[in-house]
């Protein structure tokens, strides 16, 4: 018998890539959910697409200008070594890029369920402050029509930097949003998590927060659960 | 001119281009594997651009137009250089550098040389995608080829990288947990 997976080796490029619409990268994620095969070749992917990445991180140019100088091997090699260490091994779980982006073009409030999960993959405050602005909205006006709703904001990768306490420049923010919903919750990837001290952080999170072995393991099984996923 | 209307003066978009310099770079040196003929290819790029900033229409567009002037440079380049060698073919592959001198180090020099072993068309769409970060429709326009032609390049690229390094690098990675 096969052990290959069912689903293409394009497919699981695209999946990896972010260029999956919205419903085909829900029933990847739910084939992964089943498929130990596939999950773990999608994981080698992602893992070689930050190898890929990583390698080249330290590169730059030895020009400034416009006017020609030439610069030798020995000079780019020894900028190489500036990316070294960077952490970039274990990069195996969900970080970028895929997903459904629908936060930013429906809208929370445009869809529908009552358990929601956000994921964010990114701390910069344009995908950051409009997600949370979103969750507030939605579970205001889920409060105010006595609709009995669940949110649960999933962080893995940069986005994990939003759940740091001492370092969170959202500290504030979520947990006046966590003390005023209770139906609210918080869940780190511990995947990035074990990355981050590995690199020598010490890592402290926000109180309430909670902890999934991957980031990727919380949504399938939300989704497995008839959970709404949207990426922030 | 018309990129004197969309970004205000051509010193302006001098600005915006040479800003690039640096991913240029990268994805120049990822591409050749050789540090002097990157500068020189961003050079280029980079003169190529100012030289034709009327071109860009869009100027949301303008990373992946610089790319694609740096595709066409590397092109030319291989045209003046080597003349009979198709584009798609392996490059010759360069000696050790001399960063292969920790773990780190060593897992990063075996990865750019398995990229460096691709065949140029799938080593360029790789490194536009995974570096770049383009969708693969840009990946399309900036190299002039159909999507398909972009996702079967990324699939065979990814597979042969998968083959020769997950081992290694699983081997790197439990290395380095082993020292912490």
């Amino acid at each position: 018998m096969s052990r290959e997976p069912e689903v293409s080796r394009e497919m699981q490029n695209a999946f990896v890539d972010g260029q999956l619409d919205a419903a085909d990268w829900t029933a990847m994620v739910e084939r992964m959910g089943a498929n130990e095969v596939l999950r773990r070749g999608v994981c080698e992917l992602r893992t070689l697409k930050d190898m890929v990445k990583g390698a080249y991180a330290g590169a730059q140019p030895a020009r400034s200008g416009l006017a020609p100088t030439r610069w030798g091997w020995a000079r780019a090699a020894a900028l190489a070594l500036l990316f070294a260490g960077a952490g970039w091994l274990a990069h195996a779980g969900l970080e970028t890029g895929a997903g459904a982006s629908l936060l930013a073009r429906a809208g929370l409030r445009g869809t529908s369920g009552d358990r929601i999960l956000v994921h964010v993959a990114s701390s910069r405050p344009d995908v950051v402050d409009p997600a949370l602005q979103e969750v507030e909205d939605y579970l205001h006006d889920a409060r105010a029509a006595g609709r009995p709703v669940k949110v649960e904001i999933v962080a893995n990768s940069a986005g994990l930097n939003i759940l740091r306490a001492g370092s969170s420049s959202y500290a504030k923010r979520l947990e006046q949003l966590l003390s005023a919903y209770p139906n609210l919750t918080y869940v780190a990837c511990n995947q990035t998590l074990d990355r981050l001290r590995e690199k020598g952080a010490v890592v402290a999170l926000l109180p309430g927060v909670k902890v999934a072995p991957t980031a990727l393991d919380e949504i399938v099984k939300r989704l497995q659960e008839g959970w709404v996923y949207i990426r922030a | 001119m018309r990129m004197r209307g969309i970004f205000g003066s051509t010193a302006r978009f001098r600005g915006q281009v040479e800003a690039q310099r640096a991913p240029l770079y990268r994805l120049a040196y990822s591409w050749c594997h050789d540090a002097g003929l990157a500068d020189d290819l961003v050079q280029e790029t980079l003169l190529r651009a100012l030289d034709r900033a009327g071109q860009l229409n869009d100027p949301q567009r303008l990373r992946s137009w610089l790319c694609a002037i740096l595709a066409n440079c590397l092109r030319d380049h291989f045209r003046r250089a080597r003349p009979l060698e198709p584009l798609d073919e392996e490059m010759a592959a360069h000696g050790d550098g001399p960063e292969a001198a920790s773990a780190s180090a060593q897992l990063a020099h075996r990865v750019r040389t398995e990229i460096e072993r691709l065949p140029l068309g799938q080593r360029q769409v790789v490194t536009l995608v995974d570096l770049e970060g383009f969708s693969y429709a840009e990946v399309g326009e900036i190299l002039e080829m159909p999507v398909g032609t972009v996702m079967s390049r990324l699939c065979r690229a990814r597979a042969a990288l998968r083959a020769r390094l997950m081992d290694f690098a699983a081997g790197e990675n439990s290395k380095v947990r082993s020292i912490r």
